[in-house]
């Protein structure tokens, strides 16, 4: 069944995602390799017609021809405000059509706006064919909430003259609160902040029965990332010029660099508290070549743009408000476009509504993402019975040092099965207890027990060589069969474990909680006793080593090496992990000499005599084998 | 007599049922025994496309690097056309070392798109950063203002040029 994509066109960029075998919604590439596409069409000086980033990059030569931001003019009539102003900036030539709508001028053609977006859904369609390997025929295509109906159309029409099948016209926040699966609580009340490149959009929502309804919309169509990358510029060409006497403004390759060097200062200082844009050779004098060097602080930049981010607060609060709606009776806040990783952004939000904004998505795609999941959600004729389950908490096995091993982690797919195998902890071991637990924390203790049995009969060997294999299998009923079997006797024990979430949501979060709570102090007991059980374990390979060795071991040697073993053994009833972990080192150190010693035993009678060096020693080494 | 009649009337009811039911078990089996192979088959295949999809996170995490050492190959460029003709001997170490630079590069895929300069403006690998009157043919490139690279076939970045209006 071919796939239903799902389309943002955006005003300078248009990104488009689909669902994935696996159910999860994943960004198609361009045929250039990018994740975007800028929404640009041009018809060349050669008269071939050009899309996205191949028409950006001739805009210069050719700007009567380049057509760009076409979404501020579709499904609009000539006489809207909106459309005077941009006649003002368009360097492309547009005119009131036959019906009041507006045509455009390209080449000597003149296309209706929705002609224009169409090329743009073509390149799309065409690359996302390349890249599937299959016809799509269909779409989902996002709009701005305050989109009227004349809008919607165009656009569907742009679709259309793609040869796409519109499957449906989506709101643009209501896409991203679909990505964040936000649309599934009743009556939550959802603020969707789109902060992109060229317009700033506020969409206040709330979650019905079927469907997500829009409650209001601000925002400012003006304001948007490019206001703040232009602020940062007009501050270094200031600052360049008074240290320079230089206006860098005027070299077109100059301010290229610089344009690119700001916005990735820009982008830097969303994780760092400051940055250096260096840019040598920047342009040159009498005295010869000159360098642009200069720190910038995100304190400088928040400065920068501070009014930007108040009034973008202001604009939330007044459309929040519109809605009938308190700041705080908002649920959930989503953060959408670029600009909204900018820190100072994100504080202001969170200081408006006073919870902290959803922003795990990569706010350039999320739009995108929830219009391929509303596409996914029309292909799906996924089979109740097919519907598959995932276990919700981690499922351990506990072991030396009462630590939890993880056997199923959670989250996993089930119906599914794992084996492992594990071993005794001590010489002669008879048996072995299973202990089953259920939980996220690393120490045994601290999870629920589920289920404890315990496998005997296992031959007298040394400890760490009997080998019983361990396998969790959880059925499609939830059952979790726990089975453990002696490989040498064949012996097994088992025990089964009905509906282990019988847990409610809110406390299979809350013990999730609990485990990163505590997850530094929890890491610390599980490294101490790591330490120790693996202290323990070379203690008893050195005793073992002094033993087999015999009378061959030198007696410094052996006495050195018993030294350290029993500093090591104190060390190990101390709980300090610096201690442990000092004297096995020590101790390791010391049983190399064994070996050394048992190698050069050999040589010492033949002193003399070099050339047997090389011989009887090859011998001796090959005794050492305890592998397994 | 009337009762055996019955009586094997219901009898031939009862295996038309058990027949009829054993037919749906086993087109119900069968769905599902489809089903289960298209699973199974989806995980295979699903291997092979991480597989590949390992390698092409290799290979994007090599476009970042590289896509950022261009710009110093850039400074490379601009320092040396910036130095005294006098000074060969100075010049010639810079210049082996951008050409050191560009060779750990060149290994993983990167290649120079050839300088423009004379031929027709092409998007697919320049991009106009200004416009000049000139009495060259209109569209034709007249300066190459930075070098332009190819990474593994694709255009990492287009050669940024001067076209005559």
């Amino acid at each position: 069944m071919s796939k239903i994509i799902g389309i943002d066109l955006g005003t300078t960029n248009s990104a488009m995602a689909f669902v994935g075998t696996d159910g999860k919604p994943e960004i198609i590439e361009s045929a250039e390799g990018a994740r975007t596409t800028p929404s640009v069409v041009a018809l060349s000086k050669s008269d071939e017609r050009l899309v996205g980033v191949l028409a950006k990059r001739q805009s210069i030569t050719n700007p009567a021809n380049t057509i760009s931001s076409v979404k501020r003019l579709i499904g609009r009539k000539w006489d809207d405000s909106e459309v005077q102003n941009d006649k003002e900036w368009a360097p492309y030539e547009i005119r009131k059509s036959e019906n009041g709508g507006i045509d455009i001028k390209m080449g000597d053609k003149w296309y209706k706006p929705e002609e224009i977006s169409a090329m743009v859904l073509s390149k799309l369609r065409a690359d996302a064919e390349m890249r599937l390997g299959e016809r799509i025929e269909e779409a989902v295509i996002t709009v701005p909430a305050y989109f009227d109906d004349s809008q919607r159309q165009a656009t569907k029409n742009a679709g259309e003259i793609a040869g796409l099948k519109v499957k449906r016209i989506l709101n643009e926040p209501t896409a991203a609160a679909l990505a964040y699966g936000l649309n599934k609580e009743k009556n939550e009340k959802i603020v969707v902040y789109d902060f992109g490149g060229g317009t700033f959009d506020i969409s206040v929502l709330e979650v019905g029965d079927d469907t997500v309804e829009v409650k209001a919309t601000g925002g400012d169509t003006y304001l948007g990332g490019d206001d703040f990358d232009k602020k940062l510029n007009e501050y270094v060409v200031a600052k360049y010029k008074e240290e320079e006497g230089i206006d860098i403004s005027k070299d077109p390759l100059a301010l290229q660099r610089l344009k690119e060097a700001v916005e990735r200062a820009k982008h830097e200082l969303s994780s760092s508290i400051e940055t250096e844009i260096n840019l040598p050779y920047i342009t040159s004098d009498s005295s010869g070549p000159k360098h642009l060097l200069l720190k910038v602080t995100r304190a400088k930049l928040e400065e920068l743009v501070s009014e930007y981010i108040e009034k973008a607060a202001k604009l939330t609060e007044e459309t929040v408000k519109e809605a009938g709606f308190s700041l705080s009776d908002i649920n959930e806040i989503i953060l959408v476009g670029g600009q909204t990783r900018m820190p100072a952004i994100q504080a202001s939000v969170k200081k408006l509504f006073g919870k902290e904004p959803n922003r795990g998505i990569n706010p350039d795609e999320v739009v995108a993402l929830g219009a391929a999941i509303q596409g996914g959600i029309f292909q799906g004729d996924v089979k109740d019975i097919l519907l598959l389950d995932v276990t919700p908490l981690t499922l351990s096995i506990e072991t030396l040092g009462g630590i939890a091993t993880p056997m199923i982690p959670k989250n996993t797919t089930v119906p599914t099965a794992k084996t492992q195998i594990f071993s005794t902890a001590a010489d002669n071991q008879p048996s072995v207890e299973v202990h089953v637990l259920q939980g996220e924390r690393p120490m045994a203790a601290d999870n629920k027990t589920l289920a404890r049995f315990i496998l005997d009969g296992i031959p007298p060997s040394p400890r760490g060589v009997p080998q019983v294999e361990v396998s969790f299998d959880i059925d499609a009923n939830g059952i979790l069969n726990v089975k453990a079997i002696d490989k040498a006797t064949g012996k097994s024990q088992s025990v089964k474990i009905e509906a282990q979430t019988s847990l409610s949501k809110e406390e299979i979060e809350r013990l999730k909680n609990e485990a990163a709570v505590h997850a530094d102090s929890d890491k610390k007991k599980k490294d101490l006793i790591e330490a120790k059980n693996q202290g323990e374990a070379l203690a008893y390979s050195a005793e073992k080593a002094v033993k087999d060795a015999g009378d061959k071991l030198d007696s410094s040697i052996k006495s050195e090496v018993e030294e350290k073993i029993s500093t090591l053994r104190s060390a190990l009833g101390s709980e300090e992990k610096e201690k442990i972990d000092s004297a096995s080192e020590d101790l390791s150190a010391s049983l190399q000499k064994i070996g050394e010693s048992l190698y050069n035993e050999g040589k010492e009678p033949e002193q003399n005599n070099e050339e047997n060096k090389g011989g009887e020693n090859k011998g001796e080494g090959g005794k050492e084998g305890k592998e397994e | 007599m009337p009762k055996e009649n019955n009586k094997k009337k219901e009898l031939k009811k009862d295996k038309a049922l058990a027949e009829n039911t054993v037919e749906e078990l086993k087109k119900e089996r069968d769905e599902y025994l489809e089903g289960w192979k298209r699973a199974k088959a989806d995980l295979i295949n699903y291997k092979n496309e991480e597989t590949a999809r390992s390698k092409e996170m290799i290979r994007f995490a090599e476009e970042g690097i590289i896509r950022d050492m261009i710009a110093v190959l850039d400074s490379f460029d601009l320092c040396i056309s910036s130095l005294d003709k006098e000074k060969e001997s100075f010049t010639k170490g810079i210049r082996m070392i951008r050409t050191q630079i560009e060779d750990v590069f060149k290994k993983r895929g990167l290649e120079k798109i050839d300088t423009p300069t004379g031929k027709p403006f092409n998007p697919s690998f320049h991009e106009a950063i200004s416009v000049i009157d000139s009495d060259k043919p209109a569209g034709e490139v007249i300066e190459e203002v930075e070098k332009g690279y190819l990474w593994n076939g694709k255009v990492l970045r287009p050669v940024r040029v001067v076209v005559a209006k």
